[in-house]
């Protein structure tokens, strides 16, 4: 599964967000992850791909795109 | 006894029930009136190495269908619990939350525990896996404001909110508290109750550390047996009770069916012990006839007492006594614990509704699995037993005790 696969299933999962809402353009906030549940997407992350994401930072008025190409860099890194 | 200003009667318009007995009013009421017999009691495995590995557990509650999954992620069991019950309790008072104003209804939910489940979980995930995997939800998930909030913001009720913890006298405290604050003209429409479940391994083997649940593990379901000789000590249980409370003009101005009146409160502490109560009984006394004050109610008046009666020797035969030297013996006293289990901060809300329930039906609900009266109870006590009893009254009362000496009574009137 593809770093943006895990993304996408979690965030279907475990906060409710179906993959046709996932546009590049979207603000998170649209999908209703606020503060809270983007800290609780890190942890989740951090579990399942291993990695360290600590130094990602995202507010819920940066974008999808946004989390998407943060998370495969610091993933591949 | 000095008499306070005109009693201030809030009308009950509206009941929701989740409890081991049923999901449901109509459920848990027909289980609680009609079979004697106890609610569900489940073994957890999780519980197996420890002498009491048993609960009431609410069954046929599917969370899932009824909750969205922001609901479902933010929220542990006891919280769920609150938001299905206040649903029910609103819909039966005719409530639209659509339309009504928001600002003007207040929430006020009792809870000892919190989330307790998700805590140990959480703690656990810690110890074995690292600080790094603790979930950032700890706080908003188990702190037990969380049933209120959780209420609040699924129903859009904007006004004052709070969580009332006074240990095992919580709903009962939240449901005199919201009959103040209806008084006190803070709201038009209160929404009152408890929530409560503590599926924890870590809750549960300090209750038995304190000798204070029943270890009787080769029969469960009769191992809750308030004022019975053969009493061995309270059994948890999950649960959760809500009442719809108006201002009686908001009530009458939409032509709203009124089930019962809250009519007096009161509430006290030993100021004796962490959990004990005091042996002369004088705080639950005091509370009683605090509530019977501030309704304007004589002793002689109350035909029922839905009782605390956990099915612990010291908390059933001080609140017998207490019953019997403020009211006498004419009221038919029960206790539902035995088709509940004790569900803590949720107990007294629970069993309000039950008291609620009986003076609509004037019908007292038996106390499950009394088989055998401790003979030290007052022996004009009138405990109903087997059977409920259909009974003419026009009054009754809800007593509840806690930890940390904490007491509270309600008065209610028919309707």
């Amino acid at each position: 599964m593809s770093t943006a696969e895990v993304v996408s299933s979690l965030l279907a999962q475990r906060f409710g967000v179906a993959a046709s809402e996932l546009a590049d353009e979207t603000p998170l906030y649209r999908l209703r992850l606020d503060s809270l549940a983007l800290e609780e997407l890190r942890v989740m992350l951090e579990d399942t791909l291993d990695v360290d994401l600590d130094d990602i930072v995202l507010t819920s008025r940066d974008t999808v795109g946004r989390l998407m190409a943060a998370v495969e860099h610091e993933a591949a890194a | 006894m000095t008499r306070g200003p005109r009693p201030f009667e809030a009308a009950v318009t509206g009941l929701g029930l989740v409890t081991a007995a049923g999901v449901g009013v109509k459920a848990t009421w027909h289980a609680v009136t009609g079979t004697a017999r106890p609610g569900r009691v489940d073994r957890h495995p999780e519980l197996a190495d420890l002498p009491c590995d048993f609960m009431y557990t609410v069954k046929g509650l599917d969370a899932e269908a009824v909750l969205n999954a922001t609901q479902l992620r933010l929220t542990d069991r006891f919280a769920r619990l609150a938001v299905v019950a206040a649903r029910e309790a609103v819909a039966d008072a005719g409530l639209d939350p659509a339309v009504w104003d928001g600002s003007r209804v207040a929430v006020v939910i009792g809870c000892v525990h919190g989330g307790l489940p998700f805590y140990d979980e959480q703690h656990t995930t810690m110890l074995t896996r690292g600080a790094r995997r603790v979930s950032p939800k700890l706080a908003p998930v188990t702190m037990v404001s969380a049933p209120a909030g959780s209420v609040c913001a699924d129903l859009g009720a904007r006004g004052p909110s709070l969580a009332v913890s006074t240990a095992c006298a919580s709903g009962t405290v939240a449901v005199g508290t919201a009959h103040q604050m209806l008084r006190a003209n803070a709201c038009d429409i209160a929404i009152a109750g408890g929530a409560e479940s503590v599926l924890s391994r870590l809750m549960i083997a300090s209750a038995c550390r304190l000798k204070a649940v029943s270890t009787r593990r080769d029969d469960p379901l009769t191992a809750c047996r308030p004022f019975d000789a053969g009493r061995d000590g309270f059994v948890v249980g999950e649960g959760a009770g809500v009442l719809v409370l108006e201002r009686p003009e908001h009530a009458r101005g939409r032509g709203a069916a009124v089930r019962a009146l809250v009519r007096g409160y009161g509430a006290s502490n030993d100021a004796y012990a962490a959990v004990a109560p005091h042996p002369d009984g004088a705080g639950v006394e005091q509370a009683l006839r605090t509530a019977l004050a501030d309704a304007d109610v004589a002793p002689d008046e109350v035909g029922h007492v839905n009782a605390h009666g956990t099915g612990t020797e010291l908390n059933d035969l001080v609140e017998a006594g207490a019953l019997n030297r403020t009211l006498g013996d004419r009221p038919a006293v029960t206790s539902t614990k035995a088709m509940t289990g004790h569900t803590l901060g949720a107990a007294g809300a629970i069993e309000t509704a039950f008291t609620v329930l009986a003076l609509e039906q004037q019908l007292v609900p038996p106390t499950a699995n009394l088989t055998l009266p401790d003979p030290r109870l007052p022996p004009g006590l009138d405990i109903v037993r087997d059977a409920a009893r259909p009974t003419a009254m026009t009054c009754a009362v809800k007593t509840s005790m806690g930890f940390g000496g904490h007491n509270a009574a309600l008065v209610l009137t028919r309707a």
